[in-house]
């Protein structure tokens, strides 16, 4: 795996990472729950065609867009400390960007949302209110991930954490050292 | 290796173990404190916000559903706390595992008393 340049003391790199992690494990709890909410707020609409914004089922699932973007700017205002993290031009880490730019989208479509389902009470996940919601989601997802396999790519590159066994995992840590885990043009 | 302003001696050498510190602050390994007293918080709220569903909008939310929710919650929130602690630690000489298993077990007993008794 390619060496990256140490600009500042290992140890301080290590644990700098960890913190990151930190905050990460803390997001991914409250990503999974809100995998169990989708199936309590599905069944809160087979029973309840069309409720408000402010039903249990949908407080749990509307508070992780106030959790994750509130942690990930956390992870972005702390990442500044970890140098092989800044994305090109010394700019924040491209991962980062895309999951800013997918919760905007996200918080942006809540608000459509509520107005749609002011004049039409159906609540079919295909409908067209919902569309920039979801790959809203995906796009803060897929950024993400783009950003915590790099974290922990460094990790093992500093032998704090174990390298993969499987080379095509592997072949994934190195493209995201390098910073192309998702395009070998786009730094 | 370029350290910030203030640290290391002024142009030679690099970072001395003191640097290393002040640059570090609090050490992750020595952070199960907050980490533990974090969980306990989600906790808390978790039966709070069920508690709140059952409560006022039982039409919507009913208790066992609410009792199920909090239930699946407290596990994902231990398995969360858990690696916390475990990849802070790990590398380190600290070992808490005493802390990790009276904090669970507390949350196991109190999660499943108030899964018989609440609501």
């Amino acid at each position: 795996m390619a060496q990256m340049p140490a600009l500042i003391p290992k140890e301080v790199e290590i644990q700098r990472l960890k913190k990151i992690w930190l905050i990460v494990i803390a997001m991914g709890s409250t990503a999974a729950s809100v995998e169990v909410d989708n199936f309590v707020d599905g069944s809160l609409h087979q029973t309840s065609i069309r409720d408000s914004a402010f039903t249990p089922a949908h407080w749990w699932l509307y508070s992780h867009f106030i959790t994750l973007p509130l942690g990930w700017a956390a992870a972005a205002i702390y990442d500044r400390k970890v140098p092989v993290l800044r994305g090109p031009n010394n700019s924040i880490n491209t991962g980062l960007k895309m999951t800013i730019l997918g919760y905007l989208a996200t918080m942006f479509t809540i608000g459509v949302n509520e107005m749609w389902h002011f004049w039409f009470v159906e609540e079919i996940f295909a409908v067209p209110n919902h569309w920039m919601f979801n790959m809203g989601v995906v796009v803060a997802f897929m950024g993400a991930l783009a950003y915590v396999v790099r974290v922990y790519a460094r990790l093992v590159e500093l032998g704090a954490e174990t390298p993969g066994e499987n080379p095509y995992v592997a072949e994934m840590y190195k493209m995201a050292l390098e910073g192309k885990l998702y395009s070998r043009a786009i730094p | 290796m370029t350290l910030p302003k203030g640290f290391g001696s002024s142009g030679a050498g690099g970072a001395s173990s003191s640097d290393v510190e002040r640059m570090i602050g609090r050490r992750v390994e020595n952070m199960t404190g907050i980490i533990t007293l974090s969980y306990i918080a989600a906790w808390l709220a978790t039966f709070g916000g069920t508690w709140a569903g059952y409560t006022y909008y039982p039409w919507a939310y009913p208790t066992n559903s609410g009792h199920f929710a909090f239930i699946v919650l407290t596990i994902i929130e231990a398995i969360g706390y858990l690696f916390c602690v475990k990849v802070m630690e790990e590398g380190s000489k600290k070992n808490s595992n005493g802390i990790i298993a009276v904090t669970l077990g507390a949350t196991t007993i109190g999660t499943l008393i108030i899964s018989l008794y609440v609501g």
